[in-house]
């Protein structure tokens, strides 16, 4: 609603009394769109093909709203959204950003985003599924429900697990209120292909299918400098060779989860720095030191030791499945 | 502990005869009140050739340990804590040389908790409020505003009731509270006088309300007024699913009888008792002890009060009032409309609100509020806006008022030409349509009487009285408006 | 039948108004929701002015955003209680208040039989009063 939407109102309406002309530029500059656009090109390095698709699916669901101004239409069109793709690869900042452009479109009425896991939505009782889903629903409602992993809410060993019920009142909500709700769906892409084989239901509710492309070293490594600069610290000459290894080396390891997997390096590389200027804390510290990343911060990884990542024993890592590890 | 500091001479000080206030030490511009202190500020005019920070001197001396000549039985005492002092004097805008009016003067004046009695309003007026006022060295003198420290307010109970418990008993949320007082004010029997209880409640009033000055007089006894209301007040209550009341009016000639009478309310059911400022701070704050013990609502009419808080120059502004029935303790008071007949201007009263009903008030000058005070958590008093409106203003009454308030509509109720029953209803769809529009968002202020015509479309109780009162408007000067504002706010 | 304006119970603050459309609720419940109020959904059929608690149709709604799902509530709750009184209220946590701030009635029974008024006769003229809903002589569950 608000002020926008009038104001575009407002044009429609003289336009289609004059010559049934519209002008596009003015209404997608009206949106104000292009500066959520300009905000993910800022946030996310690379990702060229999401980005396509995000205009692509703006630019539809704006010359949509036109077409229902001219009554060409009067269906809500379905607007919920699966994103695939490994971890770290920007599916949730591009949801946080999807809310924003369906609340300047006038999609949604608050545009904000509730993440979700299994664990939020199902109970472990029975006549506990229904009113956790139904919770989690209405904190989401007038923006985005972002389910991540969402094929765990259905387990096909267990025909007795609570997973399906809560399938069951998503389902309905995402036919029945879509004027108040939009559901985003994630996870790996193999693991969501399944679960749409055996929940159709779900698959046909869904109107866009995203794939989140794993990044290049390259992409990571500019990853690594604008994380880097947001905290105030620099790579040396030398610190900046040795990451260079470092990436190729990592993606190649198991669990490794793009940014995610990058900023989790940072931070131990981090930890390493501190640790090696306390070590030498007899010598008098310049500001240059104290923001500086060398070679060694970045070497002691046992990524280069031992051909592991770092942080948790292998063994233990593969138990928790959580964080980079997964 | 050290000695109190002084930079007082003893020997000139206390040799005897007549020094100047100033000199005694009533007068020190460096002081910096303590947190625990207490302040008064005055509005001074002193006499001609008499110099203001004398004269504000001279208050405190008399509102605190002065008398007119040095007496030796001061050293006795730690009298430099028990003097109270004269630390600020301001000239008040607009007056003085140049203008028509004599020269004043606001006086910042500090009193030491210790000079006070814990939890009696008696004792802190007959100090603030005592002989002072009648002093040969002012012309005129006015308590405009006190700042009450947290530690003196812990010792008084406050509110009996409180709005939020009084909303809890009553299951009423979310919209100003509606009520009438009888009418004709005095001559009908207690008979007839319950009619009209029955009429307006049922009609859709939450209280109707006795006047101030009906007691217990040769046409109706206190004792048939008592029951034919309550009787008119279970009907009302039947008959429409709601919790409903009458201030039945307890003031007597004597504490005794007060009690008696509210004893007797209390045991027919009635959810609230009323009082009037006339009887007294004393009996004021005995009848919200009692309110307190036995789960009623204490009403307050201000009666009595305009006799010394309307002129600006001389008495004390109703605001000190207010601070002190939130003390005193009662859960109602009579605080001003803005677009009734009685005075008020809406900054003044704007001011008198959030003294009631405010956790904590922030100095606010346009307001009249010239001090930060925190409440205590003392419990907030609901104002009653009562005289001269009616349903046409409801949006400006919700506008100046706010939710928070008892709207009381006499002649708006009893005077419809359609009946009471009419008046009533009237009024509550009024109430809440308007309500309605606000939480809607609407410019309720200025799309008002739209509004309610469209309401007036389905409802031909509210189009009567929209017709009948269209043009009633009481636009008359404020005589007590803000010293610092460019122009008096004119009433609506 | 209840002779009063609208023949009907005038609790809550919206009871002399026309029935409220869904969009009214919404715009109410949306004026709730900006002031920080949570929003609860309760319904009974004992509608005596004293009778404080009415059931809860599920916990007060806590940091909602959007108005939408508590008007799914209600509408569940008066699908699911059709011929029982159903109110909205709206509570305020913070300092000096803690209490409700709103209170409306968004359900009622198809006809509303009233109040009994019983008179008890003490000592003197003095009277004791009672009041008791018509419906609350039968059961809970099947009064309406």
């Amino acid at each position: 609603m608000g002020k926008s939407d009038d104001a575009v109102a407002a044009i429609v309406s003289r336009h289609a009394q004059e010559d049934g002309v519209v002008d596009l530029e003015a209404e997608f500059r009206a949106s104000n769109i292009q500066e959520v656009l300009d905000t993910l090109d800022r946030e996310l390095i690379g990702l060229m093909p999401i980005k396509t698709r995000i205009r692509e699916i703006a630019a539809l669901l704006l010359v949509e709203r036109l077409r229902k101004q001219f009554a060409l239409t009067s269906e809500t069109p379905t607007l919920h959204m699966c994103f695939t793709g490994n971890p770290g690869t920007g599916k949730t900042t591009v949801a946080m950003r999807m809310g924003e452009i369906l609340k300047r479109l006038g999609y949604v009425r608050e545009g904000h985003l509730v993440t979700v896991t299994r664990d939020d939505l199902v109970g472990q009782y029975i006549g506990h599924t229904a009113p956790k889903t139904k919770e989690v629903i209405k904190k989401a409602m007038g923006g985005v429900l972002f389910i991540d992993e969402a094929y765990y809410l259905y387990k096909p060993e267990n025909e007795r697990d609570y997973g399906a019920e809560s399938i069951e009142i998503l389902l309905q909500i995402m036919e029945n209120h879509r004027d108040d709700l939009v559901v985003i769906l994630a996870g790996y892409k193999d693991k969501m292909d399944q679960f749409f084989m055996s929940n159709p239901g779900m698959r046909s509710r869904i109107a866009h299918h995203l794939d989140f492309p794993d990044y290049s070293a390259d992409e990571l490594m500019a990853i690594t400098k604008l994380m880097l600069a947001d905290q105030s610290y620099r790579l040396s000459p030398e610190a900046e060779r040795a990451l260079a290894e470092y990436v190729p080396l990592r993606m190649a390891l198991p669990h490794f989860a793009n940014a995610r997997s990058i900023r989790n390096a940072l931070d131990r590389a981090r930890l390493r720095h501190a640790n090696r200027l306390f070590a030498a804390r007899s010598q008098a510290l310049t500001r240059s030191d104290l923001m500086t990343i060398e070679a060694a911060d970045i070497r002691a990884s046992r990524v280069f030791r031992e051909g592991t990542p770092d942080g948790v024993p292998a063994a233990v890592g593969l138990v928790t499945g959580q964080g980079d590890l997964r | 502990m050290g000695k109190f500091e002084t930079n007082i001479d003893a020997k000139p000080r206390y040799s005897a005869g007549v020094i100047p206030y100033k000199k005694m030490g009533y007068w020190e511009p460096d002081y910096r009140p303590k947190d625990t202190d207490v302040i008064a500020l005055f509005r001074i005019t002193p006499q001609e050739g008499v110099d203001p920070e004398e004269a504000a001197a001279a208050v405190a001396g008399e509102s605190s340990t002065a008398t007119w000549t040095v007496v030796w039985t001061d050293r006795l005492t730690a009298c430099e804590l028990y003097r109270a002092k004269a630390y600020r004097v301001d000239p008040v805008p607009n007056t003085g040389a140049g203008t028509a009016i004599d020269a004043q003067y606001f006086a910042y004046i500090a009193y030491d908790l210790d000079l006070f009695e814990p939890g009696s309003i008696a004792n802190l007026t007959a100090s603030i409020i005592g002989n002072v006022f009648g002093f040969k060295a002012v012309k005129a003198l006015r308590l405009e505003d006190m700042r009450l420290p947290v530690a003196y307010l812990k010792t008084f109970q406050g509110p009996a009731t409180g709005i939020v418990v009084e909303r809890e008993r009553l299951d009423k949320f979310g919209r100003p509270l509606l009520g009438a007082t009888t009418k004709p004010k005095l001559g009908l029997s207690g008979r007839n006088y319950g009619r009209v209880v029955y009429e307006a409640l049922k009609g859709g009033l939450d209280f109707v309300k006795d006047d101030e000055n009906i007691n217990s007089q040769p046409f109706m006894h206190w004792r048939d007024r008592f029951l034919y209301c309550m009787e008119a007040v279970n009907r009302a209550s039947a008959a429409t699913g709601e919790v409903k009341g009458h201030y039945l009016n307890v003031t007597a000639g004597t504490m005794d009888e007060m009690i008696e009478r509210a004893d007797f309310a209390k045991n027919l059911g009635s959810a609230i008792v009323m009082i009037d400022l006339v009887i007294g701070y004393t009996a004021i704050q005995s009848m919200a002890k009692w309110a307190r013990n036995h789960d009623m609502i204490l009403h307050l009419h201000r009666a009595g009060n305009s006799t010394y808080s309307r002129q600006k120059n001389h008495g004390m502004n109703f605001r000190v009032i207010c601070k002190w029935m939130r003390m005193a303790g009662v859960d109602h008071i009579h605080a001003g409309t803005v677009v009734g007949k009685l005075e008020g201007d809406p900054l003044m009263i704007k001011g008198f609100y959030d003294t009631l009903r405010e956790t904590r008030t922030e100095m606010s000058l346009e307001h009249g509020l010239f001090f930060d005070q925190d409440w205590a958590s003392l419990n907030k008093v609901m104002p009653v806006a009562s005289g001269g409106i009616h349903a046409g203003q409801m949006h400006q009454l919700i506008h100046y008022l706010g939710e928070d308030v008892v709207l009381q509509f006499g002649g708006g109720t009893i005077g419809h030409p359609d009946g009471i029953q009419a008046g009533a209803i009237a009024n509550r769809v009024a109430l809440e349509t308007m309500i309605l529009a606000r939480n809607e968002g609407r410019d309720y202020l200025k799309e008002g009487p739209e509004i309610l015509e469209a309401a007036a479309k389905w409802c031909s109780p509210l189009r009567a009285a929209l017709e009948t009162w269209k043009d009633i408007t009481f636009n008359y000067a404020s005589t007590d408006t803000a010293d610092f504002v460019p122009t008096a706010t004119a009433s609506v | 039948m209840m002779t009063n304006h609208g023949n009907r119970v005038t609790q809550g603050q919206f009871s002399f108004l026309p029935d409220l459309s869904d969009e009214q609720i919404t715009a109410q419940i949306k004026y709730a929701l900006k002031n920080g109020w949570a929003v609860n959904v309760e319904y009974t059929d004992d509608p005596h002015p004293r009778n404080t608690y009415w059931e809860m149709f599920g916990m007060p709604m806590f940091d909602l955003k959007d108005p939408a799902g508590i008007l799914m509530e209600i509408n569940h709750c008066r699908e699911t209680f059709p011929n029982h009184y159903v109110r909205v209220t709206a509570f305020d946590s913070t300092r000096g208040w803690e209490s409700p701030r709103m209170s409306f009635i968004v359900n009622r029974p198809d006809k509303e039989p009233g109040f009994r008024l019983v008179r008890e006769e003490r000592g003197g003229r003095s009277m004791g009063y009672t009041i008791a809903p018509y419906a609350a002589d039968r059961p809970e569950g099947e009064r309406y």
